[in-house]
């Protein structure tokens, strides 16, 4: 099949025995959702288990093309950023884990092969530092980590999973389920070939909607074209890009620098900020008297520990008469057994009704993007024709 | 006719890169590309790197063009090497990577 590697990988934790099995072959849209598809995984390999998928569309020309997702007993949270894309690219369309590693560790996928690689020394690390050791150890700075915290070892039900640095995907806390395997991260790479049914005829109208959806959008703002809570000064006063997700026109994205001037463009600080695209947690911030700096500084460490910002705000203000970026830290210093409070997804919050949300979701589409563009079905099945040959 | 880049119109969303493997293999691959994403994520630094065939590398980063060197992680031990791609080639005079381009960060010139 078109956009797909065909291939299922399974890690036994416990054993660190790998097994394969084929994706069947199927011609019906609502069928693929990787939602859909991950479910059956869990029910056949336990429910316990963790199921990294990537849509039908992840990595085409189809506007925002870039998610991918990872499915628990606790929810669904999206991957995106490059991650989706490089999941598909390491040569599995689907990858289960399941069971405990015996010793803390991290799973490597790369080159349709699949490893448990212990790690034990990078426990005491937060989640940027072992998305910097892996890094390292491996020798490529491209590598996409979903990477775990403190917060996500203690197994506390607040909380995140980081893609890359950055938080804003997971908030079922998932990041607990890390903890339970006793996994610091899940590492991947992408250097494999995906084929399309029909290469010129897919770009040609994938271009004419991007097009289509980008005039109609007008001028992008970075996270501000998506949230009134970006639009403040504060918070543009220290915009230094905005950054997109793979195949992402008209980017949610907005970096913020507090360690050095906004508008510096050299390299010069290694962590000069944060990738704002956490709609709920910033309204948190903003709502409990932050300003954008502080705010910025907060999911810095909320990131960093892999705890949910929105649940480490509320702690809080339950326990300060003011919150603040100082107030927060003590809460992320300690891990404590609170519930995240975000009673909808970021990213979920996109769509009014969930079904939507899943269904864009599982085609590999970033529902928030989608949302704003317009989620036709019939143009997607279009577009999906071109690159898979099904689809209308 | 030539590519001109523009780096600080650069949203990092890759599809040159696609693009430009989609004209090379007739897949999408990072490996084969004749323009790759140079990105520091960490610090949001990122820009283009594109391998002409008259002026060889040309580095579109945030700071400014300018001729060079891959900078070292660009592509990843594991990626070939830019050096080592073939040239971009305008696919032909259809210029691929421009034609994606959603910002017009790469633009065709005379």
């Amino acid at each position: 099949m078109y956009l797909r590697n065909n291939r299922i990988g399974i890690l036994d934790l416990a054993s660190g025995e790998v097994s394969e099995q084929d994706l069947p072959d199927d011609t019906d849209l609502e069928r693929l959702s990787s939602v859909r598809i991950a479910d059956g995984l869990a029910r056949e390999h336990g429910g316990d288990s963790l199921v990294l998928g990537t849509g039908i569309l992840t990595a085409s020309f189809v506007p925002a093309a870039c998610a991918g997702i990872v499915r628990s007993a606790r929810g669904v949270m999206p991957v995106l950023g490059f991650a989706g894309v490089e999941l598909k690219l390491s040569g599995f369309d689907f990858v289960v884990l399941k069971g405990e590693a015996a010793k803390p560790g991290y799973v490597w996928i790369r080159d349709g092969v699949m490893e448990l690689v212990e790690a034990e020394a990078m426990k005491s690390l937060d989640s940027w530092g072992r998305i910097d050791r892996i890094r390292a150890n491996q020798g490529d700075n491209k590598i996409q980590v979903l990477a775990g915290g403190p917060w996500c070892d203690a197994k506390s039900p607040a909380t995140q999973i980081v893609t890359d640095y950055w938080g804003g995907e997971d908030k079922s806390g998932i990041g607990a389920e890390l903890g339970r395997m006793n996994l610091l991260g899940i590492a991947f790479r992408g250097m494999g070939e995906l084929e399309l049914q029909e290469p010129e005829g897919h770009f040609e109208e994938s271009i004419l909607l991007m097009r289509e959806q980008v005039a109609r959008l007008g001028a992008n703002e970075g996270l501000a074209s998506y949230s009134s809570s970006a639009r403040r000064e504060d918070f543009k006063a220290l915009v230094h890009r905005h950054v997109a997700c793979y195949g992402c026109p008209f980017p949610c994205r907005s970096f913020l620098k507090i360690h050095e001037p906004a508008q510096e463009f050299r390299l010069v600080a290694k962590e000069p900020g944060y990738l704002h695209y956490d709609i709920p947690a910033l309204e948190k911030a903003l709502e409990l008297g932050l300003d954008a700096r502080a705010a910025t500084d907060v999911f810095i460490k909320c990131a960093r520990a892999g705890v949910e910002p929105v649940a480490a705000l509320a702690r809080a203000s339950e326990t300060s008469q003011k919150v603040t970026s100082e107030s927060v830290a003590a809460v992320v210093s300690g891990v404590r057994d609170i519930r995240t409070s975000a009673t909808r997804g970021n990213f979920e919050a996109s769509f009014p009704d969930r079904s939507t949300y899943i269904e864009c979701l599982g085609l590999g589409l970033c529902p928030r993007y989608w949302s704003k563009a317009g989620f036709d079905k019939d143009v997607v099945a279009r577009l999906a024709n071109s690159a898979l040959g099904i689809g209308t | 006719m030539r590519l001109r880049i523009d780096p600080l119109k650069c949203i990092c969303c890759g599809l040159c890169e696609a693009a430009c493997s989609l004209h090379r293999d007739a897949v999408l691959t990072p490996m084969s590309s004749s323009i790759i994403l140079h990105l520091d994520d960490k610090a949001d630094y990122f820009g283009l790197v594109l391998k002409t065939k008259s002026e060889g590398l040309v580095l579109a980063r945030p700071e400014g063009v300018s001729p060079g060197q891959q900078s070292s992680g660009t592509g990843g031990p594991g990626a070939k090497p830019i050096l080592l791609r073939e040239a971009c080639d305008m696919c032909g005079g259809k210029a691929n990577c421009a034609k994606v381009c959603p910002t017009r960060c790469i633009t065709v010139v005379d």
